[in-house]
């Protein structure tokens, strides 16, 4: 890290200077009023949000700094009033804030060209269409003006301030297409900036090293670049994205779903990593920052050199790179019916929802159900009619199956706000003129499917001890589950420690892991939704994981009422696990393409496993070796249990301490108590 | 034959080439003061008690057939290792270190995913405790594991020198430590001469099987140039050296002693920095790495 960089470092991110810089909040409700009395169509409110957004920015330049664009407004406007919403929440189904969200957009669609010729080609159109579609093209070239005159004003406050190397930069991006590597990097600062003005958030930056490397390679082919400067460039880049982030909406600080993807397959074998993918990694080793969020593809043909460099991250204690395992989700993308040129293009949505970039108006966390739910209900309610294990196991599959259609009748009506800058941005919809809110090339759901290592051990220990050797009494069990095990100590210790648990390489527990995700499977297989697409079922859980966990009872697994549930796709936080290598056999049994919508294995390694660089070199093969058995999707944390415990005493002296949540990372400190709790918890297993 | 063990560690990357699978057998001849394994010094097995999570409902005591004779804390005062407490434990805080098992059963344990290992460029590892304690069994267990199991053994080097030459035969690679080449000193810390090791480790040095040597640097007592030096002096020139790996004192070693019921009294000062020396390596042509 050059000392330039060490400064932006602790200027944006330690100290926060760049605060002072910020206007005080505004009105949150200053246009929803003014378009309820003129009861403005949606498109328009969007469309004039976006415009008045862009034009309440104030130009900032910072020393030392050469990427600019840095937010001062704090507020984002909303588009409509409370009442509004209310009514709209009545009416439809309002996915997270309403806004899009959790898309991947082709920049190159606009970075391509440069904005004016954008502008123009849209007011070109605009008159050779009426009505509707005209006044829409008409919108969207007012956002682009809106972001050109901001870049203009910018470039202004450059000239005043003597900023040549900055005013330089600004008279060609955003306005035209990038010439060289630093202008395709502002170019792609302002592009994604403008996108959080627009309300839409969960932005992610797709395959960086691929649509960036064009403008890479040739700087350094013709040596206006050397790889030093390169890796300065990246840095201050990786830095913007963590600039304005605490202004951004997620359920917690850190999850901005800023997510990166490198690397992957191509459609002829070849492996698509360069030498960019290899700055990237380098850039976001040196920094150390939670954003952005780096995710690696990875399939038979990658060079263990890379694997190595994402362990080098794992070190660093940033819960990322998560590697997506292409061997496994392209053909499970390409059963699912995307194309297979879209397939091999997948990135990662914010959390890790295999996605399409520029196509794809996926909703991947549309919803959840609960696999712990539809084994406990079962278990309760039709144990005593059961005459077999197989039985409970039918009941089981009828609970997944209504869970599934309950489900999705509840998300009938889906609304989303328009997203007309967006809309630039996303094949067809740019040149239809149709807005991406209401769909684009792919329209499939993804749900979420929580508690799996807790229904698994709950019907592991059911099948051995009720239905195997009867040790105990289908009564018993009823009784202990019905009291939360308040007057049987032994019966609760021995189902929570003593039975098959998923993440031992234990037939006993497994296979049910294996039938449970068929059943998961089975139950979306040939359901529409009323976009035309799909539904994918996932091993993901998002924030579900805890919801789903406080509602339900106590299960035959020895989990007690509201005790927690594991994150996404991973061994019960109170089993008792032999260690990483039979975790990894464990969670790679099931069909795991038939659960495609993403959703990775979590395993949490101390970090004395990663002490120097002959173990890091291990932990790639222990990586690799999780791909070679199919796994599809693979996280992993480097954690110390005593670390964490200081830091929840003594938050002031770990400020910079970052963890794993769900699908993101964060800042430990900075977050709620009880996330602070379920990562602790979490480190039971570190091993 | 049988032997007994106190543990199976999966994935370790500290202890051989590659990911491996560590095999920890009981019972050791030496009693170094730094040992951060104390279930592996009695060859018997014994009760560890976490002394995290005990809820204190008694449950243990009541049920231990030994618990008459007097108990400290959740334990008895002569516990016969009998583990009825284990299952009694609502919390199962309670476990057996120590299990007793025949080379066959060993072997097949290994075996179960010696194809995962295998195919990480790793294989087993016998530490302890001390390997060369049980010799025989571990011999016999290597025997029955197929020849394309990479094997390694951690070892004092105390024990005779007619089973270090077998195991120095047998063993695909060898991690021997060096703990402190003065007689007096290793005397005092350890509990024993170091006359035997010193004799293994010229054995070693003499012959071809690849091996590392292993200083565990602990404060104040090894922690010297003049050991660093004592040891390349000894092994430098040796055909299958593959280097010194370090292994600085953690302050975590006395984190077992509790749950074995033994008080962890080094006598060295265990707060003190250790001192690296990697030069003197560097000087006799010695590759060496702090692990």
């Amino acid at each position: 890290m050059t000392e330039r960089i060490a400064e932006l470092r602790r200027f944006f991110v330690e100290q926060r200077a760049h605060h002072a810089a910020r206007q005080p909040a505004r009105d949150a409700q200053e246009l929803a009023r003014i378009f309820a009395q003129g009861a403005a169509p949606d498109v328009q409110r969007a469309a004039q949000r976006h415009s008045r957004m862009l034009a309440l920015e104030m130009p900032v330049i910072f020393p030392q700094e050469r990427l600019v664009f840095t937010r001062t407004n704090p507020t984002l406007l909303a588009l409509f009033t409370p009442q509004e919403m209310d009514a709209l929440r009545r009416a439809h189904t309002l996915h997270e804030q309403g806004e899009v969200c959790n898309i991947c957009v082709d920049y190159t669609r606009l970075m391509d060209v440069g904005l004016q010729a954008a502008k123009d080609s849209l007011l070109q159109r605009a008159q050779h269409e009426h009505g509707e579609k005209a006044a829409y093209l008409r919108l969207q070239a007012d956002i682009l003006t809106a972001i050109l005159e901001l870049a203009r004003r910018y470039h202004d406050l450059a000239v005043q301030e003597g900023r040549d190397d900055i005013a330089r930069m600004l008279s060609r991006v955003p306005a035209y297409a990038p010439t060289t590597f630093p202008e395709a990097l502002q170019m792609f600062r302002i592009l994604h900036f403008a996108m959080w003005l627009g309300g839409n958030y969960h932005n992610t930056v797709g395959r960086f090293d691929q649509f960036m490397y064009p403008y890479f390679a040739a700087d350094m082919q013709s040596g206006l670049l050397s790889r030093d400067a390169a890796l300065e460039w990246i840095q201050e880049f990786f830095l913007t994205f963590n600039r304005d982030s605490d202004l951004y909406s997620g359920m917690q600080q850190g999850d901005n779903g800023q997510s990166l993807m490198l690397g992957g397959l191509n459609p002829d074998g070849t492996d698509s990593s360069n030498e960019l993918t290899e700055l990237c990694l380098t850039a976001s080793l040196k920094l150390r920052l939670i954003d952005p969020k780096i995710n690696l593809r990875v399939h038979k043909n990658t060079p263990l050199s890379l694997y190595r460099l994402g362990s080098e991250l794992t070190r660093q204690g940033l819960g990322f790179p998560q590697y997506a395992n292409d061997e496994v989700v392209i053909p499970a993308l390409i059963r699912y019916g995307y194309e297979p040129a879209d397939a091999y293009n997948y990135t990662v949505a914010a959390c890790w929802e295999f996605i399409i970039p520029g196509r794809g108006m996926d909703i991947p966390n549309i919803g959840a159900i609960s696999l712990a739910g539809a084994v406990q209900q079962a278990v309760a309610q039709e144990l005593m009619a059961c005459d077999t294990f197989d039985d409970l196991l039918q009941a089981v599959r009828r609970n997944i199956h209504e869970q599934v259609h309950s489900t999705l009748d509840s998300l009938c009506n889906v609304y989303l706000f328009p997203a007309p800058y967006l809309s630039l941005m996303m094949d067809g919809c740019a040149q239809a003129g149709q807005d991406v809110s209401l769909g684009c090339k792919y329209n499939n759901y993804g749900l979420h499917g929580t508690g799996l290592s807790t229904a698994v051990d709950a019907l592991a220990a059911v099948r051995a001890w009720v239905y195997g050797d009867g040790s105990i009494a289908k009564q018993q069990l009823l009784n202990a589950l019905a009291t939360d095990y308040a007057d049987c100590p032994d019966l609760l210790a021995r189902l929570r420690f003593d039975a098959p648990k998923m993440g031992n390489n234990d037939p006993l527990a497994d296979d049910l892991a294996v039938l449970l995700l068929d059943a998961f499977a089975d139950a979306v297989d040939g359901l529409r939704n009323e976009r035309g697409g799909i539904i994918r079922a996932g091993t993901g859980s998002a924030m579900y994981y805890l919801w789903h966990a406080n509602d339900l009872p106590a299960t035959a697994d020895g989990r007690r009422a509201g005790e927690a549930l594991a994150a996404n796709y991973s061994p019960s936080l109170f089993a008792r696990l032999k260690g990483p290598v039979s975790i990894l056999q464990s969670f790679a049994k099931p069909d795991l393409g038939r659960v495609c919508n993403g959703g990775p294995l979590t395993l949490e390694l101390h970090d004395t496993m990663l002490r120097n660089d002959q173990a890091v070199a291990k932990v790639a093969q222990l990586v690799k070796s999780y791909m070679d058995m199919g796994g599809h999707q693979l996280q992993l944390n480097a954690i110390n249990r005593d670390t964490l415990l200081e830091a929840r005493e003594n938050p002031g002296a770990h400020r910079n301490l970052i963890v794993r949540v769900w699908g993101w990372s964060g800042y430990f400190v900075e977050l709620d108590p009880e996330y602070q709790d379920h990562i602790i918890s979490r480190t039971e297993h570190a091993v | 034959m049988t032997g007994i063990i106190f543990d199976i560690h999966q994935g370790a990357v500290h202890d051989g080439p590659g990911i491996r699978q560590t095999v920890f057998l009981k019972g050791c001849p030496l009693r170094c003061q730094w040992c951060h394994n104390p279930e592996g010094l009695s060859p018997e097995p014994e009760l560890l008690v976490s002394t995290q999570g005990c809820t204190g409902c008694g449950r243990c005591m009541q049920v231990c057939p030994q618990a008459a004779l007097g108990v400290v804390g959740n334990r008895a005062r002569h516990c016969t290792a009998c583990g009825q407490c284990v299952s009694a434990c609502s919390q199962r805080i309670r476990r057996i270190a120590g299990e007793q098992l025949t080379a066959h059963e060993l072997a097949q344990r290994l075996m179960e995913d010696a194809a995962f290992y295998r195919s990480v460029g790793g294989g087993v590892t016998f530490s302890g405790g001390e390997p060369l304690l049980q010799a025989d069994f571990v011999l016999e267990t290597l025997s029955l594991l197929p020849p394309d199991v990479h094997t390694a053994v951690e070892t004092s080097g105390q024990g005779s020198s007619e089973a270090f030459a077998r195991f120095a035969q047998a063993f695909d690679w060898i991690m021997l430590d060096m703990k402190a080449m003065d007689d007096d000193i290793h005397h005092r810390y350890t509990g024993s001469s170091n006359a035997n090791i010193l004799a293994n480790a010229r054995l070693l040095c003499q012959g071809d099987t690849p091996f590392v040597v292993r200083i565990p640097v602990i404060p104040g007592v090894n922690d010297t140039n003049a050991h660093y030096r004592a040891v390349a002096e000894l092994v430098h020139g040796a055909p299958a050296l593959q280097g010194v790996e370090l292994l600085p004192y953690h302050r975590t070693a006395g984190a077992k002693y509790a749950m074995a019921g033994r008080a962890y009294r080094p006598s060295f000062d265990a707060e003190q920095p250790v001192f690296i020396n990697q030069d003197i390596f560097t000087q006799y042509g010695i590759r060496s790495r702090v692990l």
